[in-house]
């Protein structure tokens, strides 16, 4: 178990790959059909497609939407790691309830809800990454500002994809260093891995003493310049919000969505009664 | 002078709450990119860089860093990595910023091993608490004949205690004890200068069980529940009684509808007559 | 006009028992091209930040006198009117870029100020520095040039018509520099902009500046016209900064008699061309170099191929097919323009990047299979950021640290040493951090060679320091000659290239386009134009003399003048005689520019024709 984890986890995933997942995500969709929509209708759309599959308990119509979302997830371009991440996700939420629902009720009836309850977890779950991931960060941004989220909200959100590309170089030299100056422990046999495993950790631990300081050194200067920039004034005049909410506009991409969205949502429901009818 | 020293106060509050956004942000989404490790049906759901914030707001203002290490979850991980779960976020918002907070205003000298150490162990306790509870209540108010259904309360019990106690003794010690005691003096008198903050002395800490900040703790848990309570309504643990799902299904769904649009048409309304009038 | 008006400014820092800036008085008149000098220490950043209110609205402090900004006074008027008078660019300016893209950067703080046309603002101060067609792209992926000219269009915004930058080229290439310098000349002339620099490269200050100030100890000890400022060479010693080494070597001349003693001394080639016509001029041949074709390869690169994964798009191509050797006991410089692979180039020597195709060899061993942890016992890499360098929390125990963690019992002796051999004693059991610049960087090579490894690579070791301080660790590095065998640095100083290597390699695009002894690579035009590179001030003064020269020194270029190197020569052959002598003229041959020893005479009549270039 943990001899797999340790070859799996920290030995092919390094960090280089890391990072390039998480700037993929952050920036390299931004020309799709999702991310040109109108924040504000992307969002509603959440609202709908991540809280009303909670409430739903027939399969086909869980299916249809599961495959909607689906599709605007395809649309989103979203990285492989993230997709990859989801996945583990829902397995895990779902494998847990199933020995749980084992151990202590001992029927095999409960594979059936639990098929519903895996396809709303996915949904609802596609229906965020669509929107969180899909969107341009500064779009969400404005778009949640709209919706009354404090100022900071959307600041850190923007700011947080400025500063996560330095911030991972930070991490990955520091860690270079560690390698390089540093002795791992020999991983062949299986104590060895173990060690090799805590050495890891704790080296991922040690360097965030250097990355505190560094980034401490680095936050000063950032933080001086948004006082210069007005950023403290900014975030109390309404006049500064208008203008910024100014460039939400709905187009007919936006209009189009939506009617697709809602007709489909209504096929949705009404599938299992024709159904029905027809069987 | 008044008006510069109260400027510059703020400025270091914002510096804080960068730092810690972005160090703690990047942390979370690290972690969340490393598959969480399961043995049997026991999750390790402790948050693995805990000590980040932990150590920081013993060294600064302990508020700035607790909004700016749950903003910095919210943001890289949940948002970045479009895993937002909903209002169910808030949860685990509130109950981090409160740990975080409450460790920071228990340690008035960060060179104290003993405090920090108590302050860091607690303070996961706290948190590791705070969610098992969330978690039980939601169960609870979810199913609403909680005592009825055959193994249920045993079940539920038994995983969250057994979650709670293997999280603080396990990773509560090994990711936010020991980094802690480790990183805060070694930290103390060498952070503080960069920012151009004076290192802190143990007034910075003087109303540190003050009713308030109690009074202020248990408002936020609270809020915690409700929102956990909200956002999980009608989840999961519901399909027990699969009947009830099927029966209410469809109005529930028109319930939810309906008020999602009243709610955003009222807000729209609202919010272009604020927008217009600014 | 005067548009910035100091009066006995004195300002002390909380908690700091002496002013930093005591009792200041300056004028800058408008439209003025200002540069800031003066030792580390004097106060040259805290004026700056005085001007734009940071001090004392925002970093608190004990402030007396008056400071006015366009007519408004810094002290009171609040930060955001401030701005739109006075722009500030930081010396650490990636910091400063909060958005992720470029626009919304630059029309961050028009946002901020409420006026409804900021993107226009934004899109026109992007235009003015010349950033106009990336205005989409994310900050990220700019080099270090853009991200500085942008950090520019985000002061300039606001209009402002003061904008003053704190060492603007520090940690730009020279390609780089010469463009940020272009644009603020074309702020200054056309758009009627006062700009005020921090600045000691004097060769910029010459081309570049109308006036200069020089500081000490928090006081401005004169302001002159940029050329005449830069002639006070006494007192630009005094304050560590290195004047041009044209105005030191002229002064040599009139000292010796060679120069007539009413010229004026010139700071520029150009001003040089004509203060030196006249004077005989014979290049001197260059000392030969060893060869060592016969010496086995201590790295050699096979076929070697390396891409990276792009955010979008295809894999970004380094490397394709590149082959090179390096050869046991070279001293090689690496040079060629930002993103011309000399990272990678180095990163691939330690193992940290693997290659896609081909196989980089150490001393004969493929590095592939083998870990960056096995490969560090043969090689070793010190960053260009010291403090990534710095994991410990003290450099005593950071320079121990690779030698603990492989079990040397003389850990600590070592490393004791080693402190000592780099004057860290005193500042052993402190955090690297919070030294100064040229201490960090000692810190970071006394790490680097800890393991006494055969093979030592220095990635930028000088960048981002003053002159004074590059000027020591120039010397530092030269030391390691002896220590270490054979080493790389990846540069862009060519002053470094001068004193240090034996071997050039140029790369561009991934490619090798000049590998040879540093005069070679300097005399192939075509290497010198398609890589950007500059040779140092002294060596372009020689060779505009006479294109065959080439002088790395100002002892080179002394000695290429005939009267001079007569009296040299007459000088070391009455050494001869007499021993005692001897010393005092070796010693002078060391120093950076021979003062003594040599005896005043009329210069001789010219020996050779000077080249007309």
């Amino acid at each position: 178990m943990l001899e797999k984890l340790s070859e799996n986890v920290l030995d092919k995933v390094s960090i280089d790959y890391l990072r390039n997942q998480v700037l993929k995500n952050a920036y390299g969709n931004d020309d799709t059909p999702i991310a040109r929509l109108d924040p504000r209708v992307l969002l509603i759309w959440y609202l709908f497609f991540g809280l009303v599959p909670w409430f739903l308990g027939d399969v086909v119509t869980l299916l249809g939407m599961f495959i909607f979302c689906a599709a605007t997830t395809r649309l989103a371009r979203v990285a492989p790691l993230v997709l990859f991440v989801f996945a583990l996700g829902v397995f895990s939420q779902t494998g847990y309830l199933l020995i749980v629902s084992i151990l202590f009720s001992g029927s095999i009836d409960a594979l059936i809800p639990l098929l519903v309850m895996t396809l709303k977890v996915t949904t609802c779950s596609l229906a965020s990454i669509t929107v969180f991931s899909g969107l341009d960060p500064d779009r969400l941004s404005n778009g949640l500002l709209w919706f009354g989220c404090p100022e900071r909200l959307s600041f850190s959100i923007s700011f947080a994809y400025r500063i996560l590309p330095i911030m991972f170089e930070e991490l990955q030299n520091i860690l270079l260093s560690f390698r390089m100056r540093g002795r791992a422990p020999a991983h062949e046999t299986l104590g060895g891995k173990v060690h090799w495993l805590v050495y890891q950790v704790k080296t991922i631990i040690q360097s965030f003493y250097p990355l505190m300081l560094n980034m401490a050194k680095r936050s000063r200067t950032t933080v001086e310049a948004l006082e210069l920039k007005g950023y403290r004034y900014a975030s109390t005049n309404a006049a500064v919000l208008k203008i910024k909410l100014g460039s939400l506009a709905i187009g007919r991409n936006d209009i189009l969505f939506i009617a697709l969205s809602v007709v489909w949502a209504l096929g949705c429901f009404a599938l299992p009664h024709v159904l029905e009818v027809l069987v | 002078m008044s008006t510069s020293t109260t400027s510059a106060a703020q400025a270091h509050k914002l510096m804080v709450f960068v730092l810690s956004m972005s160090l703690y942000g990047l942390a979370t989404l690290v972690s969340e990119l490393i598959p969480s490790v399961q043995v049997g049906i026991v999750e390790f759901s402790v948050e693995f860089f805990l000590f980040i914030p932990l150590t920081l707001a013993m060294l600064f203002d302990p508020l700035s860093v607790a909004l700016g290490a749950a903003t910095g979850e919210l943001v890289f991980s949940e948002i970045m990595l479009g895993q937002f779960g909903g209002l169910g976020e808030l949860e685990k918002f509130l109950t981090v910023a409160i740990a975080v907070y409450v460790a920071g205003k228990l340690v008035p000298d960060p060179r104290d091993i003993k405090r920090v150490g108590i302050a860091a162990f607690g303070a996961t306790a706290l948190q590791l608490a705070m969610s098992a509870a969330v978690d039980i209540i939601k169960v609870v108010v979810a199913v609403e004949e909680f005592e009825a259904v055959p193994g249920l309360p045993e079940s539920v019990y038994f995983t969250e205690g057994f979650a709670f106690l293997n999280d603080l003794l396990f990773s509560g010690v090994l990711f936010c004890l020991l980094p802690t005691l480790f990183l805060a003096p070694r930290l103390y008198g060498k952070i503080e200068p960069l920012l151009g903050i004076k290192p802190r002395t143990p007034e910075d800490v003087a109303d540190a069980a003050s009713p308030r900040l109690a009074l202020g703790a248990v408002v936020c848990f609270v809020l915690a529940v409700l929102a956990a309570c909200v956002s999980k309504a009608g989840f999961s643990l519901i399909e027990w009684e699969a009947e009830w799902a099927e029966s209410t299904g469809a109005l529930v769904t028109g319930l939810a509808v309906a008020v999602v649009i009243a709610v955003i048409a009222a807000w729209c309304l609202h919010r272009n007559a604020t927008i217009s009038r600014a | 006009m005067a548009i910035v008006s100091i009066n006995d400014l004195t300002f002390t820092y909380p908690g700091a028992e002496n002013p930093t800036l005591l009792h200041l008085d300056l004028e800058v008149e408008e439209g003025d091209f200002l540069a800031i000098m003066g030792a580390n220490g004097c106060g040259k950043s805290t004026l700056c930040k005085a001007m734009n209110g940071i001090i004392p609205q925002f970093i608190a402090g004990d402030i007396s006198g008056t400071l006015m900004v366009s007519g408004l006074d810094a002290s009171q008027t609040p930060l955001g009117e401030l701005a739109q008078h006075v722009g500030y660019v930081y010396q650490d300016f990636e910091n400063q870029l909060v958005r992720p893209t470029v626009l919304d950067e630059a029309s961050f703080a028009s946002l901020n100020y409420a006026q409804p046309d900021y993107l226009a603002r934004g899109m026109r101060a992007l235009e003015l520095v010349g950033l106009a067609n990336k205005a989409e792209s994310y900050v990220w992926a700019l080099s270090g040039g853009q991200k500085h000219l942008l950090a520019l269009a985000g002061a300039l915004a606001l209009e402002p018509e003061v904008i003053i930058l704190d060492e603007p080229i520090a940690q730009l290439d020279p390609y780089h520099a010469r463009q940020t310098y272009e644009v603020l000349r074309e702020l200054n002339e056309n758009h009627g902009k006062t700009i005020i620099v921090i600045e000691h490269h004097t060769d910029f200050i010459a081309d570049y500046c109308k006036h200069a100030v020089l500081m000490n100890a928090g006081a401005v000890s004169w302001k002159l016209p940029a050329r005449e400022a830069l002639r006070q060479l006494d007192d630009l010693r005094a304050s560590d900064i290195y004047p041009p080494e044209i105005a030191l070597a002229a002064r040599e001349l009139k000292d010796t008699g060679v120069l007539d003693s009413g010229a004026t001394l010139p700071t520029t080639v150009a001003e040089g061309v004509q203060a030196f016509a006249g004077l005989g001029f014979t290049p001197q041949p260059c000392p030969a170099r060893p060869v060592r074709a016969d010496v086995p390869a201590a790295v050699e690169f096979r076929g070697v191929s390396v891409s990276y994964r792009s955010v979008k798009g295809a894999p970004r191509q380094v490397f394709d097919g590149f082959d090179l050797a390096i050869h046991e006991g070279e001293k090689v410089a690496l040079v060629g323009s930002n993103g011309a692979g000399k990272t990678t180039l180095m990163k691939l020597m330690c193992g940290l990047v693997k290659p896609q195709g081909g196989e980089v060899l150490l001393k004969g061993v493929s590095t592939r299979g083998r870990g960056a942890e096995e490969i560090s016992d043969a090689i070793s890499l010190v960053y260009q950021n010291p403090e990534q360098m710095f994991i410990k929390d003290s450099v005593r125990a950071d320079v121990s640290f690779a030698m603990r963690a492989r079990g040397r019992v003389d850990a600590d002796e070592h490393a004791h040493e080693l402190v000592e051999r780099f004057r860290l004693t005193r500042l052993a059991d402190r955090d690297g951090r919070l030294m100064s610049g040229g201490q960090m960087r000692r810190a970071s090579l006394a790490i680097g060679i800890a393991l006494d490894p055969p093979i030592l690579l220095l990635d930028e070791p000088t960048a981002n320091l003053d002159i004074a301080t590059r000027r020591e660790i120039v010397r530092t590095i030269a030391d390691l000659r002896g220590v270490t065998d054979t080493v790389v640095i990846a540069t862009h100083d060519m002053q470094l290239v001068c004193q240090f290597a034996d071997r050039v390699i140029v790369l561009n695009q991934g490619r090798v386009i000049g590998d040879g002894a540093p005069e070679e690579i300097f005399h192939d035009e075509e290497v010198v134009r398609a890589s950007g590179i500059c040779p140092p001030e002294i060596y372009a003064m020689g060779a505009a003399l006479d294109c065959r020269a080439s002088c790395f020194d100002i002892e080179d270029f002394l000695m290429s003048f005939d009267a001079y190197r007569a009296l040299a020569h007459a000088a070391t052959g009455e050494a001869a005689d007499v021993p005692v002598a001897d010393v005092s003229v070796a010693e002078t041959r060391t120093a950076d520019a021979p003062s003594a020893g040599v005896p005043a005479a009329n210069a001789p009549s010219a020996a050779c024709e000077k080249e007309v270039a």
